[in-house]
């Protein structure tokens, strides 16, 4: 495909998605290679808008994180395992905005799988549940509880005050303690 | 500092201001200087320009204030444990152009590079104030919407200032910069009274963010030289960003900082992690597409702004409060917009009320 021929096509899905103008502008400023390989992920990803402006974020990032070009990441096996695999376009599309999360905040992801680990670690009770803050963005966590009766309810401070050191080494961890 | 202007604004009522007078003196003859009725316009952004906050950075405007120059700390709020810091805005924009920089969307209504004529009302206020507070003591710092410095060899308003604060016991005077102008300073008497503080990063920072700015090696070698001219000296390690490496930076840094100033010579260490606001992010990262220190492992944080996620954060935050508290001599620190129960996890104990630790920093 011609550079025009490509540019008029993005013109084309960007009106049809109601793509702000912004982003068509970003878009259109990348390298040839870029605009074209996200083009074509879009199309068969069929990228709702919001998931297409993600993407467009997350890959200009990572890009830049890691002095790469757009084309060069979509281009790697692992990508073109998610959107040449099987499954529907949509299921295909969020996994697609997960793999490229993952290598956008690698340090985010381990350090969340590491405190879930050390939540299951802490073998809650039925009934109970820790969350942690969202994106890890606060150094708040959130403890559920279910329960029907005063004598469940008393059981499970119970059990919650038996895994309070496990609770404030995550809530160390959280707050950066090694 | 290497000033890249355009063209030089007067409104006519400071035409004859001692502050135009100088600026006129120092730049007349290399920059077209131009009166004008009334400044407003000038201020704003202009139509057809690719980058107007660049652009403003261009364009200084002397003109009179008429707002209020005295203010509490704009980054001050509830949600977070203040420093008690006072803000005297004497001018608006900077000749730097730090990718990170606030103003960037603090100033994009008015991103004229704004220096205000009837400056010495400023000190008016402030004297008002002590009046009307008699037994406390007052942190006043000129560098929050601009770099208190980085002009100082054309306006030479440090030198009035100086003056004032070093006569009156109840205040300290805090001239914030990024840069190792402090030619005039060395001819003053601050009497005690006036702290220079110094934002300082890693070199790796410096490089990719902080256009214009003094090297990190100069800036401590300035602070060294401030404070043999008697001058209390302070430093800010803010934004801090959590790249690669940067634990290993920050330490290095700071083992360069105290190879040069003894820790029992630093007044107080501020700290505080990137933060933007989205509009801010975007504005950056439009202005500074290629910069990898706006990509960090940033998310969108419970007060609206990115930061770097908690753990991240607090970590290099506990490493560098770490690394200072070996040093020795209890130097005072606090961090900077940050909620109490962060400063609990770094410091181990609730941070004293606003007042209270604003008091503490102007006596140290």
């Amino acid at each position: 495909m011609t550079t025009h021929v490509t540019d008029n096509a993005i013109r084309a899905l960007a009106t049809e998605k109601r793509l702000p103008d912004a982003n068509l502008e970003r878009w259109l400023a990348m390298d040839s290679g870029s605009r074209a390989a996200l083009l074509d992920l879009a199309r068969t990803l069929k990228f709702r808008t919001g998931q297409l402006a993600t993407a467009m974020d997350l890959l200009d990032e990572i890009a830049v994180r890691e002095k790469s070009s757009i084309v060069k990441i979509l281009g790697d096996a692992r990508a073109r395992a998610i959107a040449d695999g099987r499954g529907s376009a949509p299921d295909r599309a969020r996994a697609m905005l997960d793999y490229l999360r993952a290598i956008r905040f690698p340090e985010l992801g381990r350090a969340r799988a590491a405190l879930e680990a050390d939540i299951a670690k802490l073998h809650l009770p039925r009934g109970a549940a820790m969350a942690l803050p969202r994106e890890l963005a606060s150094d708040e966590v959130t403890i559920t509880l279910r329960f029907r009766n005063a004598r469940d309810f008393d059981w499970m401070l119970a059990r919650l005050n038996e895994a309070k050191p496990g609770i404030a080494a995550i809530l160390d961890r959280l707050g950066g303690k090694e | 500092m290497n000033f890249e202007l355009d063209e030089i604004l007067i409104e006519r009522a400071s035409r004859d201001s001692a502050l135009a007078r100088r600026v006129v003196c120092a730049l007349g003859d290399r920059v077209p200087v131009i009166e004008v009725d009334e400044a407003r316009e000038a201020t704003r952004p202009r139509r057809g320009d690719r980058d107007p906050f660049g652009a403003g950075k261009r364009r200084m405007v002397i003109a009179r204030r008429s707002s209020p120059f005295l203010m509490a700390c704009p980054a001050g709020s509830s949600r977070f444990a203040c420093c008690g810091y006072l803000v005297l805005t004497l001018a608006s924009n900077c000749p730097m152009d730090c990718s990170y920089c606030f103003l960037q969307e603090y100033l994009a209504g008015n991103p004229a590079f704004q220096v205000f004529s009837n400056y010495a009302d400023a000190l008016d206020e402030v004297d008002r104030m002590i009046a009307n507070s008699p037994g406390r003591s007052f942190r006043v710092g000129t560098g929050e919407l601009a770099d208190s410095l980085a002009f100082d060899s054309i306006t030479a308003t440090s030198h009035d200032l100086v003056e004032h604060f070093s006569a009156r016991p109840n205040l300290t005077l805090e001239l914030k910069t990024k840069t190792d102008e402090i030619t005039n300073l060395l001819a003053l008497d601050p009497r005690g009274r006036v702290l220079v503080s110094w934002t300082l990063s890693p070199d790796a920072v410096f490089r990719s963010s902080e256009h214009r700015a003094a090297s990190p090696g100069a800036r401590i070698a300035a602070a060294r030289q401030a404070l043999d001219a008697g001058y209390r000296i302070a430093f800010h390690f803010d934004p801090i960003i959590a790249y690669p490496d940067a634990e290993r930076d920050y330490s290095t840094l700071i083992d360069e900082l105290l190879d040069s100033i003894p820790a029992k010579d630093i007044s107080f260490v501020s700290m505080g992690g990137l933060r933007m606001t989205p509009a801010l992010k975007s504005a950056a990262r439009r202005r500074h597409a290629d910069d990898a220190m706006l990509c960090g492992e940033d998310v969108l944080a419970p007060d609206g702004r990115y930061r770097t996620f908690t753990p991240r954060r607090l970590r290099i935050y506990r490493e560098v409060a770490a690394k200072l508290k070996k040093a020795g001599a209890n130097i005072p620190a606090y961090l900077c917009m940050e909620a109490s129960s962060v400063h609990e996890k770094v410091f181990g104990a609730i941070p004293p009320r606003p007042a209270t630790i604003g008091q503490r920093l102007a006596t140290t």
